[in-house]
């Protein structure tokens, strides 16, 4: 019988020499594996950073979100002006000229991801105003549209963005001290919110929101603020991920962006922060490592070519049997915690004994 | 079921981590051969297989092709060919279509120092500043001032109007240097109209044209979109002519068009399969094509696939060696290499020089009337 007092000494303890743990990691893997590794680790922190955010919207507090890959475009664009020298930025507009405010405008790349934050929230708050009064699949739809609607300013408004021409050259900040440091304060963030009164709150409005009103919580301001959080890691994540590639373009994206994140959150599981950090690393490897089946196969004598296209048709398939045989993600509503860990231990102990 | 799922995993493990002895030149390929510009990229790879198949060795070692696919999608281009540096080491790499997936990539190979030779990525944007990007294309700017050229100089025509995709930076790319070479010339723009990729309807822009009254309309327009515009325009009753690029070089035009295109014009690399008087390069790649793919028109994205091929292999024999700093200096040294559309010469800015072809439809088939020089 272990105090509850004991427990938490426990659980700091073990939170403590894992972090440390992975520091360790993160220190030995530049120098130990390849480029193509780092940039798939690298991904998947980026990919954990948009997921949890997502969640925080559409699994936390039931807001049905399809306008994602507006916030990190929104993001993306804004890290990406910010951190682009002048000289580069003269010589990439080529077909209308740069605004001549933006043109000289530089600042440090920590400065350029808070400003993508920012700024994606704003536009986020701005648009839940009026479309939050929706709930549902109209919320979805009208997500949609207005993610599709940023894309399109950015296609035309030329001489800021470049339109359809896209930028390239952006400096490679995102290393993955950065990229994993924003996750770790964006899950520590996270963490917290949900284990207070807020996250209670949202948690409520998920789940009957006529009942959170009749308990007097202000159910449309909270929507509207979760919703505004989460735009903010939506926009960071916009900025790492174009920080990460270095070129971005409208086309980037489309709606086919938001689908990869919902499927990230989906697989994880909904309102699960956990899920969603699982999920994004489940997502991001395994689209890498099914590759092997587009190889050509050799067995003996015998060449079978390799199809393009095939890892797709697999993952898929990898998804239908998560949704049949496990409808509610992964970790489901449920998080990572020490004593389940160490229960799990016991257990398949016990058995084996 | 537990035993099979891994016995399986295994068995992938194995196969993907069978690899060839080290005395072969590895020749990465990474294209969008699912997703949107599917249909462009397998041209290109087929080109590219084609043309290893008749060049299968070098320098006395076999040649290898690694192909990876990027689903026409940016972060994926940059994994693919990071994958194709680090994991499979390979001396040299072709692609793209689609040039933001050409950025994407090329940022990876510069800092690896692996040469690309990019096959149809024609945005201007892809090669500049970079030292290891090369084409086998030519770039926009001197596509757009070889159409105003011809349809100023050659056809006479002094008034000329826009249809732009604004969503899509070839079309941005290629209209606005059509504009600025044409004015420059002495015509006039008279109108500028614009849609977005994936639209169907275009009968507002094109009533909007007909009411300018131009002599041509230049379309810098994907295949799908460019023949539902050709179409709405016949049904309109439009007389002006229509002009367009190398991404109208696509048999489907004519299929989805039907006779609406007849006396459609465009530009586009010098080759085409109806070309009276081919090199013999087109000759032997028309010929050993149509035995490999019975009933498939080879077309201009096949081609450029067999020439990047043809060029990196050229790079290689003059280096004599397969390191990939070697092919790079030897890429920048190519001089009138002959190749499917045409001899080429890779300028300063690493794009390729070359002769613009000029195509028109005619009953039905398109027909190669001859090339122009802006």
């Amino acid at each position: 019988m272990i105090a509850a007092q004991d427990t938490r000494t426990r659980d700091n303890a073990l939170t403590l020499v894992s972090v440390g743990l992975f520091c360790v990691f993160l220190w030995w893997v530049p120098n130990n594996l390849d480029g193509y590794k780092l940039r798939i680790i690298n991904l998947i922190a980026i990919n954990a950073i948009l997921g949890l955010s997502l969640n925080l919207i559409y699994g936390m507090t039931g807001m049905f979100s399809l306008g994602h890959a507006g916030f990190m475009a929104i993001g993306a664009y804004v890290s990406a002006l910010l951190v682009l020298t002048p000289e580069q930025k003269v010589q990439m507009w080529i077909l209308e000229p740069i605004a001549p405010w933006l043109a000289n405008i530089h600042t440090p790349f920590i400065a350029s991801l808070l400003a993508a934050g920012v700024i994606a929230a704003f536009f986020g708050w701005l648009i839940s105003l009026p479309i939050l009064r929706l709930g549902g699949d109209y919320l979805g739809i009208a997500t949609l549209g207005f993610s599709e609607i940023i894309r399109i300013l950015i296609t035309n408004f030329t001489p800021i963005t470049n339109g359809s021409l896209g930028l390239k050259g952006i400096p490679s900040h995102t290393t993955l001290w950065m990229s994993y440091g924003c996750l770790a304060i964006f899950l520590l963030c996270m963490v917290r919110l949900m284990r207070s009164n807020f996250g209670n709150v949202l948690r409520a409005v998920r789940d009957d929101e006529i009942a959170a009103r009749t308990m007097g919580i202000d159910t449309f301001k909270m929507r509207v603020l979760a919703f505004t959080l989460g735009c903010f890691g939506g926009g960071v994540g916009g900025a790492l991920m174009g920080n990460l590639i270095t070129t971005i373009d409208p086309k980037m994206f489309m709606i086919t962006q938001t689908y990869s994140l919902l499927m990230i959150v989906v697989v994880g599981g909904l309102g699960s922060i956990t899920g969603s950090i699982v999920g994004s690393i489940l997502v991001t490897t395994m689209l890498e490592w099914l590759r092997i089946v587009e190889n050509p196969v050799t067995i003996g004598t015998f060449e079978i070519p390799g199809i393009p296209g095939m890892r797709m048709v697999i993952f898929s398939l990898l998804l239908i049997a998560v949704i049949i045989f496990r409808r509610e993600g992964i970790m489901g509503m449920r998080e990572f915690s020490w004593s389940w860990l160490l229960g799990l231990g016991r257990k398949r102990g016990g058995a084996a004994k | 079921m537990r035993k099979l799922v891994l016995a399986l995993v295994v068995c992938l493990m194995a196969t993907g981590a069978a690899f060839a002895a080290d005395d072969v030149i590895k020749i990465g390929v990474f294209n969008c051969l699912t997703g949107q510009n599917a249909f462009g990229g397998q041209l290109e790879l087929e080109g590219t297989q084609l043309a290893q198949k008749e060049i299968p060795e070098v320098l006395g070692k076999k040649i290898e092709l690694v192909i990876v696919d990027n689903k026409s999608d940016k972060v994926e281009a940059a994994n693919a060919v990071t994958r194709l540096i680090e994991r499979d080491k390979v001396n040299a790499i072709i692609g793209t279509y689609g040039s933001s997936l050409a950025m994407a990539g090329g940022e990876v190979a510069e800092k690896a120092g692996v040469p690309v030779m990019g096959t149809s990525c024609t945005n201007p944007l892809v090669t500049q500043g970079k030292q290891y990007y090369f084409r086998a294309c030519f770039i926009d700017p001197f596509q757009g001032a070889g159409a105003a050229a011809y349809a100023y100089r050659d056809l006479g025509f002094k008034k000329a109007a826009l249809l732009i995709d604004v969503a899509n930076d070839y079309s941005v790319g290629l209209g606005n240097f059509f504009k600025q070479n044409f004015t420059k010339l002495g015509g006039e723009i008279v109108s500028e109209m614009k849609y977005q990729s994936g639209d169907q309807d275009f009968t507002a822009q094109l009533t909007e044209l007909i009411s300018k009254k131009p002599d041509i309309v230049f379309l810098p327009a994907y295949f799908a979109e460019g023949a539902i515009v050709l179409k709405q325009a016949k049904e309109l009753g439009a007389e002006f002519r229509f002009m367009g690029g190398d991404a109208m070089d696509n048999p489907e035009v004519v299929t989805l068009g039907g006779d609406a295109v007849e006396g459609f014009l465009h530009t586009t690399f010098a080759y085409d399969p109806s070309m009276p008087n081919m090199n013999p390069v087109a000759q032997k790649f028309t010929e050993n094509w149509k035995k490999a793919f019975p009933g498939k028109e080879p077309n201009v994205n096949a081609a450029l696939g067999y020439d990047s091929y043809i060029l990196i292999v050229d790079a290689i024999k003059r280096a004599g060696s397969a390191d990939p700093k070697a092919i790079r200096d030897a890429l920048e040294q190519t001089k009138d290499v002959p190749t499917v559309t045409g001899m080429t010469t890779l300028n300063a800015t690493h794009d390729a020089e070359k002769e613009l072809g000029i195509v028109e439809i005619r009953d039905g088939k398109k027909q190669f009337i001859g090339t122009v020089t802006p």
